[in-house]
C-alpha cells in the first residue's frame, strides 16, 4: 500500500516536472522543474532498491548539473521568455504530436508486455538480492565484470574537463579571423541563399 | 565499518590480459605525452605534439600487429571485450585513418591560429574510443566507446571557435548526438530487460527464437539502429552531416566521414551480427529502407551541391546507403553461402577502400584550398592546368569514389552487388536494382568535378602552381597508393574475409 | 514488490516521450539539452526497474554508467552553447540553422 502510495507520488511528480520542463517558456522554470523530474526519479531509484544511484541521482544530476544548467543560464543572461507560441519551422510542431502519441501508446503496449517476456530471461551477473549492502554489491560488479568500461570513462572525464577548459579560454588573438589559415570551406552565410 | 569489511567476501581482482589491451594503452601513454607536451612547452613545443601524437598511432599499430601475428582470440571480462580477427582489422583501419588524418591536420592546424595540443588529444582520445568500439562485446562496453569517440568528435568539428559556422557545426553535431545516443540506450534497456544480459553474445543466444519476436524486441532492435543510424549519417537521420561537415575544419570532416563513420558501422557490425543474428526477421527490413532511402536521397541531394564539401557529404551520406546494403539481405543469403555472416566482410572491404578514397579527397580539397580559399566547384576550374599532378589526383579519387575500374571503388561496390545477388530474393534483386541506378546517379555529380578541373578555364586567371607541404603530400601518397592498390589487387576482399568473429552464441 | 514493475516501465516510457518530444518542440539549445536529460532519465528509471525484474546488479551499473556518461556530456555541450551564446546572444536553434538539412 504504501509502495503504491510512493509510486502515484513519485509518478506525478516526474511527469509534471517533465512536462514543466517542455512547456516552461522560461529557460530558468525549465532548469527547476527539471530538478522536481530528478527526485522524483531519485524517489522510484529508492522504492527500486538502487539506494546508491539514489544518492548519486541527487548529488550529481540535481546537484551538480541542474547547478550547471543554471550558472550557464544566469551566465548568459538568456532568461528572457522564450516564445513557445510561433511555430519555426512549419509541420515540425505536429509531426513531433504525432510521434509522441505514436511512441506513447507503443511504448505503453511493450511496457505491459515485457514483464511476461521477461519472466524466463535469467540473470547472469551478480543477483541484486544477494548478502550485503546494494552498494556492495554494486562495486563488485562494477571493478570486475565492468572494470574495463570503467577504466575508459576516467578518459571521458579527463576529456570532458579539457575541452571545457578549451571551450573557455580565451585566444590570445580574439579578433584575428583565420590569420594565414584556411577558413572553412563552406559558402559564406550570405550567400548560402537560404 | 570493520564488521562489513570483515563480513565481506574477499574481493579477486579480475585477471587482465594485458596484451590484448596493449593497443588501448600504448595510445592512452601517448595521449598522456600529449596533454603534458602541450602543457610544458607552451610555444616551442607546438610542433612536436603533432609528431608524437603520429609516432603514438604508428606504435600502436604494433601490438596490433603481434596480435595478429598471435593469432588467438582473446575473450575479456566474460566476453565484453573481445579481441579477434575483426577487432584487429578495424583497429589497423582506425589506427591508419587516425594516422592520415594527423598528416593532412598538420599545416591547417600550424597555419590557422587554433590551439594545437588539445587538438591532437581530442583526435587521440577520438581514436582510443574507436579502438574500444572495435573490441566492445557488451552494450555498457559499445555504450562508453560511443560517447568516447563521439565527445571529442564533438568539439572537434567546432574547432574554429571565432567562426559561427564552426559553434554552428558543433551544436548542431552535438544536439543531435545525444539525441540519437538517448535513443539507442532506451533501445538496449528495453533488449537488456528481454534477454537478461548485456553480454552481446548472451543475448544473441536468448534473442535466438523461432517464433514471431514480441513487440518489445522489434522496438529494441529499431532504437538501437536509429542511434546508429544518425552516427554512419543514414538517411533521414543525416541532417547534421552536411552542415558539420561544412562547418568542422576540413580534417576534421575527413575524419568523421571516413573513422567516425566506420566506428558506427563497427557497431552496427557486432550488434546486428553478434546480438540480433537470429532476429534478420526485424532488422532486414528496417536496413532495407535505410539503405534505399540513403542511397537515392544522398544522391539526389548531392546532385545539387555547389560547395565541394558539401557534396563530399552527401556522396558519404550515399556510400553509407551501400554499405547498409549487405545488411539488408544478409538474412536471406543461404547457409551454403556462407548464411547471414556473409555480410560482413563486403561491409568492412567498403569500408576500407571508402576509407583511402575518401581521405584522399578531402586531402586534395584541402591542398586546392590552401590556394583558392574556397571551397566552390567553380574553384576548381582549369585546376589541370597550373597543377596537373592534383588534377590526376582528383580524378583517381572521384572515379574511385563513383566506383570505375581499376580503381579502388568498383571492387567495393563489386563485393555489395555480390552480397545482394548472392541472396538471391526479389527484395535484393530490387534493392541491387535501385543501386545500379544510384551508381550511375553519382556519376553525374563526380564526373562534373572532373569536368571542372580539365576543361572548364582558371575562374580568376591565377595560374600560380600549389606548392603541397610535406605532410599532406605523404597523406596523398598514402591514400592514392591504397586506392590504387584496392583496385587491381584482392588485397581490400583479402581483409575483408579475414575479418570475422572469434565469438558468436 | 508492492506496485508491479510494468508501471514502472509505463511511467519511463512517458517520461522518454515527453523528453523526445521536447527535443523535438523546443528551439532552444538549453531546454533541447534539459530535454535530453529528461530522456537518459527514462533510461535510468527503465533499466533500474528490468534490474530489479531480472534480480541483475548489471542493470543498475549501467546507470552509474549513464550518469557518469551524463555528466561529462553536460560539460562539454554546456561549453559550447556557452561559447555559441557568447558569440550570438539570444541564439536559438533556428538561428543556428538547426534541421537545415
Amino acid at each position: 500500500m504504501v509502495d503504491t502510495i510512493v509510486f502515484v507520488l513519485a509518478a506525478l511528480v516526474i511527469l509534471s516536472g517533465a512536462l514543466g520542463v517542455i512547456l516552461a517558456r522560461n529557460p530558468v522554470h525549465s532548469a527547476l522543474m527539471l530538478i522536481m523530474t530528478l527526485f522524483g526519479v531519485a524517489v522510484v531509484f529508492v522504492a527500486q532498491e538502487a539506494h546508491f544511484l539514489a544518492a548519486v541521482q541527487v548529488i550529481v544530476y540535481a546537484g551538480a548539473i541542474v547547478v550547471l544548467f543554471l550558472f550557464v543560464i544566469m551566465l548568459l543572461g538568456v532568461d528572457q521568455a522564450d516564445s513557445i507560441e510561433t511555430e519555426p519551422i512549419g509541420g515540425q510542431r505536429p509531426a513531433a504530436g504525432v510521434v509522441a502519441l505514436a511512441s506513447v501508446g507503443l511504448l505503453v503496449l511493450l511496457a505491459v508486455r515485457a514483464v511476461q517476456v521477461s519472466s524466463g530471461a535469467r540473470s547472469t551477473s551478480s543477483a541484486l538480492d544477494g548478502e550485503g549492502t546494494n552498494l556492495e554489491k554494486l562495486a563488485r560488479v562494477l571493478f570486475t565484470d565492468y572494470l574495463f568500461a570503467f577504466e575508459a570513462t576516467s578518459a571521458l572525464l579527463v576529456i570532458a574537463v579539457v575541452g571545457a577548459v578549451v571551450l573557455a579560454r580565451k585566444p590570445a588573438a580574439e579578433d584575428v579571423q583565420d590569420r594565414k589559415g584556411v577558413g572553412a570551406l563552406g559558402r559564406t552565410r550570405s550567400g548560402s541563399g537560404r | 565499518m570493520l564488521h562489513l569489511l570483515a563480513q565481506a567476501e574477499p574481493f579477486r581482482s579480475p585477471t587482465v590480459d594485458f596484451h590484448a589491451f596493449a593497443p588501448e594503452i600504448v595510445l592512452s601513454v601517448s595521449i598522456v605525452v600529449v596533454l603534458l607536451v602541450d602543457l610544458v612547452f607552451d610555444e616551442r613545443g607546438k610542433w612536436a605534439t603533432s609528431s608524437i601524437a603520429g609516432i603514438g598511432l604508428l606504435a600502436a599499430l604494433v601490438p596490433v600487429l603481434t596480435l595478429a601475428v598471435d593469432g588467438a582470440d582473446r575473450s575479456l571480462f566474460d566476453g565484453a571485450y573481445v579481441v579477434d580477427n575483426f577487432a584487429l582489422v578495424m583497429k589497423a583501419l582506425f589506427l591508419l585513418s587516425g594516422y592520415v588524418t594527423i598528416l593532412i591536420s598538420a599545416r591547417y592546424i600550424a597555419e590557422g591560429d587554433y590551439y594545437e595540443g588539445e587538438y591532437y588529444f581530442m583526435l587521440l582520445c577520438s581514436l582510443l574510443g574507436m579502438l574500444v568500439m572495435g573490441s566492445a562485446r557488451d552494450l555498457i562496453s559499445i555504450f562508453v566507446a560511443l560517447e568516447l569517440l563521439s565527445i571529442p568528435a564533438y568539439l572537434l568539428a567546432g574547432w574554429r571557435k571565432r567562426d559561427l559556422r564552426g559553434n554552428e557545426a558543433s551544436l548542431k553535431y552535438y544536439l543531435l548526438g545525444v539525441f540519437a545516443a538517448a535513443v539507442m540506450l532506451y533501445g538496449m534497456s528495453l533488449i537488456f530487460g528481454v534477454t537478461g544480459s548485456t553480454i552481446l553474445t548472451e543475448i544473441g543466444a536468448a534473442l535466438d527464437g523461432g517464433e514471431a519476436p514480441a513487440p518489445i524486441v522489434v522496438v529494441g532492435i529499431l532504437f538501437i539502429v536509429i542511434g546508429f543510424a544518425f552516427k554512419v549519417s543514414a538517411v533521414p537521420f543525416h541532417t547534421w552531416a552536411p552542415d558539420t561537415y561544412e562547418g568542422a575544419p576540413t580534417p576534421i570532416t575527413a575524419y568523421l566521414s571516413v573513422a567516425s563513420k566506420a566506428a558506427g558501422f563497427v557497431a552496427l557490425l557486432q550488434l546486428v551480427f553478434i546480438g540480433f543474428l537470429g532476429r534478420s526477421d526485424v532488422w532486414g527490413p528496417l536496413f532495407w529502407v535505410l539503405a534505399a532511402i540513403t542511397m537515392t536521397v544522398g544522391n539526389l541531394i548531392a546532385l545539387r551541391q555547389t560547395n565541394i564539401v558539401r557534396m563530399l557529404a552527401y556522396s558519404s551520406v550515399a556510400q553509407a546507403g551501400f554499405m547498409l546494403a549487405p545488411f539488408a539481405v544478409a538474412g536471406d543469403i543461404d547457409v551454403d553461402r556462407g548464411g547471414p555472416l556473409a555480410a560482413i566482410p563486403p561491409v568492412v572491404t567498403y569500408l576500407l577502400i571508402y576509407a583511402a578514397m575518401n581521405l584522399g579527397a578531402f586531402a586534395v580539397v584541402m591542398v586546392v584550398a590552401r590556394k583558392t580559399r574556397s571551397g566552390e566547384l567553380s574553384s576548381y576550374g582549369g585546376l589541370f592546368e597550373y597543377a596537373p599532378g592534383l588534377a590526376v589526383l582528383m580524378t583517381v579519387f572521384i572515379f574511385a569514389l563513383a566506383g570505375i575500374p581499376p580503381l579502388g571503388g568498383w571492387l567495393a561496390k563489386f563485393v555489395v552487388f555480390r552480397a545482394l545477388l548472392d541472396a538471391g530474393t526479389p527484395a535484393a534483386i530490387v534493392l541491387a536494382v535501385i543501386a545500379a541506378v544510384n551508381s550511375v546517379i553519382s556519376l553525374f555529380y563526380y564526373a562534373s568535378v572532373a569536368r571542372e578541373m580539365w576543361m572548364r578555364p582558371v575562374p580568376d586567371g591565377d595560374r600560380a602552381p600549389i606548392r603541397i607541404p610535406a605532410s599532406l603530400g605523404s597523406a596523398l601518397a598514402l591514400a592514392a597508393a591504397f586506392t590504387l592498390l584496392f583496385g587491381v589487387s584482392n588485397v581490400a576482399t583479402r581483409f575483408g574475409d579475414l575479418a570475422i568473429f572469434g565469438f558468436l552464441p | 514488490m508492492d506496485v508491479d514493475a510494468t508501471w514502472y516501465l509505463v511511467l519511463s516510457a512517458l517520461l522518454f516521450t515527453i523528453g523526445g518530444a521536447g527535443v523535438l518542440v523546443r528551439r532552444n539549445p538549453l531546454v533541447m539539452f534539459m530535454c535530453v536529460e529528461l530522456m537518459l532519465n527514462a533510461v535510468n528509471i527503465s533499466f533500474v526497474t528490468f534490474a530489479r525484474m531480472l534480480n541483475d546488479t548489471g542493470g543498475q551499473v549501467v546507470v552509474f554508467f549513464v550518469l557518469v556518461v551524463a555528466a561529462a556530456e553536460v560539460v562539454v555541450g554546456l561549453g559550447i552553447i556557452v561559447a555559441i551564446l557568447r558569440r550570438q546572444p539570444g541564439a536559438d536553434a533556428d538561428d543556428i540553422s538547426l534541421l537545415r538539412g
